[in-house]
């Protein structure tokens, strides 16, 4: 099978099922990460002193590394020294191992954001709250959630664009995803070998789904433009 | 009787003593005006009576309830302190009003989040509040659409919503254009009239002198003068005298 035109459907079903397998991790890290993030970045600006710093380390110890490393060190770690396969075989085992690592570390990165669209607000707003007579909650619900939202939103779809791409990064403990869907044909798969369009082509599948991120962000920029925080 | 007695209150921040024992008592329906310079520890005793800082020493009570005992071991609990505060409102220098809300939505949030009545009776009393204040073309309008003056009327309309026992201001108009000043103490003013107890601090002399019943000078952490406004014609301490022609 030479001629592109017949090579086409095949890479394409086989690409479609491996960018699957990439929106699921991306989705899956987002589910994870957003609210994880959340509890990680109270934990680091958290008044009891010992919590607050165990939160700082690990949070420097997470963007301080590579992801792949995280990685790698995710999925072998346990087989390799308690001898016990703790993700599962097979390419279930592979995606547990990969969605650990991804929201662990987008976790952190999202702390940081978080951290600092809280904190930027201005005290006032708390303290507005407090003489209403307002709990805690309420404030935090009522008066800081939204000025947050709308200080994250250019960082955050900074990140999440970011993370579209770094799910390629879970090829190296060989998760099917659409990188490897694409190079499976330049050693030969499906009668096809030798071929890297369809590498190249993997290409189109980022810049199509990033391109429909970036539309969102704008919009949801656009709806929040309504106010000045 | 007294609707407010402050006893014996100090505070301190680290070393540094802002309040060294300030003593005052409060009728219902009298404006009390605090004046003093900068750091004289107007603002912090202000925000002591808002519960937004706890004094180290000293009594504040309410309407003949001790709501604060700095003596009393009982560490206060998040819902007596909500409590406590909602005998006050409290008018911010900076307006602080919630940016992403509209006028009306700002004057109604806590009385719908603390449920003070019907969804009905809430907005009524607060287009009223908001009508009182002369804003009620810009209800639905956003804080960053309106000028400072204003904003600090919404904040006005925001703490009466809560219908607290004694309205404070913290230099309500230090934040604003002088032209726009005058809207905001003309507010003040009516409230006065209508017998609204209030705490003012502010720097503006003249204003204090038409509308207070009674006028404490603060200077570094005492109350160094206190009487009718006649005092500000004819102060007794050199430091009120010093502090009056100054302006």
């Amino acid at each position: 099978m030479n001629g592109f035109f017949e090579q086409f459907p095949i890479v394409f079903q086989s690409l479609n099922i491996g960018f699957i397998q990439t929106l699921k991790l991306f989705a899956v890290t987002l589910l994870g990460a957003i609210p994880l993030g959340l509890v990680i970045s109270f934990g680091s600006m958290s008044k009891f002193k010992p919590l607050s710093a165990v939160v700082r380390v690990l949070v420097w110890i997470i963007r301080g590394t590579p992801l792949m490393l995280q990685l790698l060190i995710i999925f072998y770690f346990p087989g390799l020294v308690f001898g016990k396969q703790l993700w599962g075989g097979g390419e279930s085992g592979r995606f547990i191992a990969s969605a650990v690592a991804f929201i662990l570390n987008y976790a952190c990165y999202f702390s940081e954001i978080y951290r600092g669209g809280i904190q930027g607000i201005p005290h006032g707003q708390q303290e507005a709250g407090q003489v209403l007579g307002l709990s805690k909650r309420q404030i935090f619900f009522k008066i800081t959630l939204l000025q947050m939202i709308k200080r994250i939103v250019p960082p955050m779809s900074n990140e999440i664009i970011t993370l579209v791409k770094d799910t390629s990064l879970a090829r190296i403990i060989a998760l099917q995803e659409v990188i490897w869907a694409g190079q499976a044909f330049m050693k030969g798969s499906q009668g096809i070998s030798g071929a890297i369009w369809p590498l190249f082509f993997t290409g189109v599948y980022y810049l199509a789904f990033s391109g429909i991120l970036t539309l969102l962000f704008g919009w949801v920029e656009k709806k929040l433009s309504y106010f000045k925080a | 009787m007294a609707v407010l007695e402050v006893k014996n209150i100090h505070k301190s921040f680290g070393r540094t003593e802002v309040l060294k024992g300030i003593d005052f008592t409060l009728e219902a329906g009298q404006v009390l005006t605090i004046i003093g310079s900068s750091g004289s520890g107007k603002t912090t005793l202000l925000r002591c009576l808002n519960s937004l800082e706890f004094a180290d020493k000293g009594q504040i009570v309410v309407g003949g309830d001790m709501i604060f005992d700095a003596e009393s071991n009982k560490r206060l609990s998040e819902s007596e302190l909500r409590q406590n505060r909602l005998h006050f409102g409290l008018v911010f220098q900076n307006f602080n009003l919630f940016p992403q809300y509209s006028v009306l939505e700002n004057v109604t949030l806590a009385p719908r989040l603390l449920n003070k009545g019907t969804k009905e009776e809430i907005e009524k009393n607060a287009l009223e509040l908001i009508d009182s204040v002369g804003l009620l073309d810009k209800k639905d309008n956003y804080p960053c659409e309106l000028s400072g003056g204003q904003q600090q009327r919404v904040a006005i309309a925001r703490a009466l919503a809560m219908n607290p026992k004694i309205l404070c201001f913290d230099e309500p108009t230090s934040a604003l254009d002088p032209e726009l000043t005058g809207e905001v103490l003309k507010v003040i003013r009516s409230l006065a009239e209508k017998h609204m107890t209030m705490i003012i601090v502010t720097h503006e002399m003249t204003f204090a002198h038409d509308v207070s019943d009674k006028i404490i000078f603060m200077d570094n952490g005492v109350i160094a003068e206190e009487g009718s406004p006649a005092i500000l014609e004819n102060p007794e301490s050199e430091r009120l005298q010093a502090f009056l022609t100054s302006f």
